[in-house]
């Protein structure tokens, strides 16, 4: 069966890089010993190719043995026990947890200003105290304030505020 | 899949680390050399090999095994570097700085330096190729993969890989010929 150009040409790719198998080689070849535009083309097709092959991209001299150590370094890491390695993600979100902790206290805190009733018994703000840690108030100023505020009462109009209380 | 390959990723389940490490010999090179030709430059396919082999590392022990490790891992490579593409996506692809090649070993100072600027000018005019055409001629050419074997890795039919072949090849030689590079 003869090939027509289209056809010859489909098949260069696989002739010029080697993967058209042998049953299909000979009407591809016979359409090339017949076809000289078709016969420049693949031959320009296979030398590319060729020369593409030639300029393979090969690594660095010594890049090898430092590609381990650091694929080795991330792989340990990998490695750690399963604990390990969600106690290290929970410490990554440590901060966002205190600023969450101290935002919630300060709802509560204005919750309790704001409600009506009676201030708080001294036992009362003890026992929020407990809960507030430096880092919530570093993180939100104005807590202690507003348990002082919270002890004081919004009631009582004369009241002088100052930090730390009356 | 390859007998080593299977025996080697047996080995990896049971726990034993070495068959990971054996693993990551035998395929860093081709993993490296696919993702240096689709990102052009040595550092970016560094960081793209190492990847490629952590996230193997994580999924290994799930891999069922349907397809070749090797097709898995290129598959890998590839989707890993056209993300990387993507996210570099307007920077122009430049040809990088690599000067050992094959065809630059020649004792003569001239051929060498002839041979030097032939590869510079394949890597500009493989840089310019798109990325997935670039993949596929380098899966291809360097490592001799067979049309289906390309298909199942880059998702697509085998006459979508042929056909575009084809027309990758004749842009390279037409990309080559215009800087004087005799094909």
């Amino acid at each position: 069966m003869s090939l027509s150009c289209r056809e010859a040409l489909e098949r260069a790719t696989e002739l010029v890089t080697g993967t058209l198998p042998p049953d299909a080689r000979a009407p591809v070849l016979a359409h090339l010993a017949a076809c000289a535009a078709c016969r420049d083309e693949v031959a320009a097709l296979e030398a590319t190719a060729a020369l593409l092959r030639r300029h393979a991209p090969t690594a660095p001299p010594g890049f090898w043995p430092a590609f381990m150590r650091q694929l080795d370094r991330r792989l340990a890491r990998e490695r750690l026990p399963a604990g390990v390695r969600l106690r290290r993600g929970l410490g990554a979100v440590r901060h966002a947890w205190v600023a969450a902790a101290a935002v919630a206290a300060a709802v509560a805190g204005l919750w309790a200003v704001m409600r009506p009733g009676p201030p708080p018994s001294d036992p009362d703000l003890a026992r929020v105290r407990i809960l507030v840690t430096e880092a919530m108030t570093t993180a939100l100023p104005a807590l202690d304030e507003t348990l002082d505020l919270w002890r004081v009462g919004l009631t009582e109009p004369d009241v002088v505020f100052t930090r730390g209380g009356r | 899949m390859h007998a080593e390959d299977e025996r080697l990723l047996e080995a990896f389940r049971r726990g034993e680390e070495s068959a990971f490490t054996a693993l990551v010999i035998k395929y860093r090179e081709a993993v490296y050399r696919l993702a240096r030709r689709m990102l052009g430059n040595h550092e970016d396919a560094a960081d793209a090999t190492q990847e490629v082999f952590i996230r193997a590392y994580r999924a290994l022990a799930r891999f069922d095994g349907r397809s070749k490790l090797s097709t898995w891992l290129y598959r890998v490579t590839v989707n890993l570097c056209l993300d990387v593409r993507a996210r570099m996506a307007r920077a122009p692809l430049a040809a990088d700085d690599e000067v050992a090649t094959e065809g630059a070993s020649g004792s003569d100072l001239e051929d060498e330096a002839a041979a030097r600027e032939t590869g510079r000018l394949v890597r500009r005019a493989i840089a310019a190729l798109p990325p997935r055409q670039r993949a596929m001629v380098t899966l291809r050419l360097y490592h001799d993969l067979p049309y289906q074997e390309i298909a199942r890795i880059m998702g697509c039919s085998e006459g979508t890989v042929k056909a575009t072949m084809f027309a990758a090849l004749r842009k390279l030689r037409q990309a080559l010929d215009a800087h004087g590079v005799r094909v």
